[in-house]
């Protein structure tokens, strides 16, 4: 009978356990707090690119620059320092995609040179384009600024406690003169410790 | 022995049972066009009511883009750990750059007041909401 009741107790402790693991598949908010690991994640991101976007387009000198035209800017890449695999192109299309709805700034888009290269051959050799209506070569505007940055982490162990600090910097500089017109930063920390549960 | 360990494991797996819900509340301040601030919080619990309250709400403009400060104080002998995210609103009270900002994580020690800011993605924007929730 104790054998039996045992056995029984197990069973449902298996049941109450699994009931935090099955397989449930739902939609969440994109914007929500995610906390799944100490690792880069979606709220990173999204704090990064809210707090550079917020400082870059709060900057008097920038405002004033701003005020009657859309300077044209190209993204270059984020320099990766951390021992992480992370996705900054993601990061700097966010904040791209930003600063083009913020009406404040243009973008020409160095990712897309070879596409658009080979359009423009295809109305000008192929013969099947207007030549009148063709877009014609040499008639593209120059980027005035350039953004460029570093992701950096430190991270340490110790009794299962992990501590993990990101830093983001975000530099805007005038392609002609050389000189940084603004550079922004943003930290993060995360804290994660090995629960009793997660042993 | 193996009784005790099986009770704790069985409390174990129900206490993470009833821990995996929450109960989330939400506290709403919008800033009229003519300057006025209107304070709506809306709270199930009464937990952000009785304890948090928005202290102070600042706005001005950069250039043609609205900025905002809010000031938040825990009004609590404890600390209070919650998310805030702002919500911005043209004059005809449709909601710019949906899901544009996200929720972000905010601790304020007992008594203590932090100060939280944003600025509006794009001029249209002339009023705003600060969403919290525990």
């Amino acid at each position: 009978m104790m054998k039996f009741m045992n056995i029984f107790a197990v069973i449902l402790a298996g049941l109450l356990l699994t009931a935090c693991s099955s397989q449930k598949i739902q939609y969440g908010d994109a914007t929500a707090v995610e906390t799944t690991t100490t690792g880069f994640g979606s709220t990173d991101l999204q704090s990064i690119a809210a707090k550079m976007v917020d400082d870059l387009i709060s900057f008097p000198p920038i405002v004033q620059m701003t005020a009657n035209r859309r300077p044209v800017v190209f993204v270059d890449k984020i320099k990766n320092k951390t021992t992480e695999h992370i996705d900054t192109e993601s990061i700097t299309d966010t904040i791209q995609t930003k600063l083009l709805q913020s009406g404040k700034f243009r973008f020409v888009d160095m990712t897309a040179v070879k596409a658009i290269q080979e359009q423009m051959q295809f109305q000008m050799d192929s013969g099947m384009v207007d030549p009148n209506k063709a877009a014609a070569f040499g008639k593209q505007t120059g980027a005035e600024f350039m953004l460029y940055g570093n992701m950096s982490s430190i991270t340490k162990r110790n009794n299962g406690v992990q501590d993990v600090y990101y830093k983001f910097t975000l530099k805007m500089v005038n392609l002609e003169s050389g000189i940084m017109e603004w550079a922004g930063e943003k930290e993060i920390r995360k804290t994660g410790e090995k629960t009793f549960m997660s042993m | 022995m193996r009784r005790e360990i099986l009770k704790t494991l069985m409390l174990a797996s129900l206490v993470t049972t009833v821990a995996g819900c929450a109960v989330n509340e939400t506290a709403t301040v919008t800033v009229n066009n003519d300057g006025t601030t209107q304070q709506i919080i809306e709270s199930k619990s009464g937990t952000l009511s009785s304890d948090l309250t928005i202290a102070d709400v600042k706005t001005g403009y950069v250039g043609d883009l609205l900025k905002t400060q809010v000031t938040i104080k825990n009004d609590s002998r404890h600390d209070l750990s919650f998310e805030y995210k702002f919500k911005w609103l043209d004059k005809n009270g449709f909601e710019v750059a949906i899901d544009g900002r996200p929720w972000t994580p905010l601790t304020i020690t007992p008594y203590e007041s932090k100060t939280v800011q944003g600025v509006a993605p794009n001029p249209s924007v002339n009023s705003f909401k600060i969403l919290v929730q525990d």
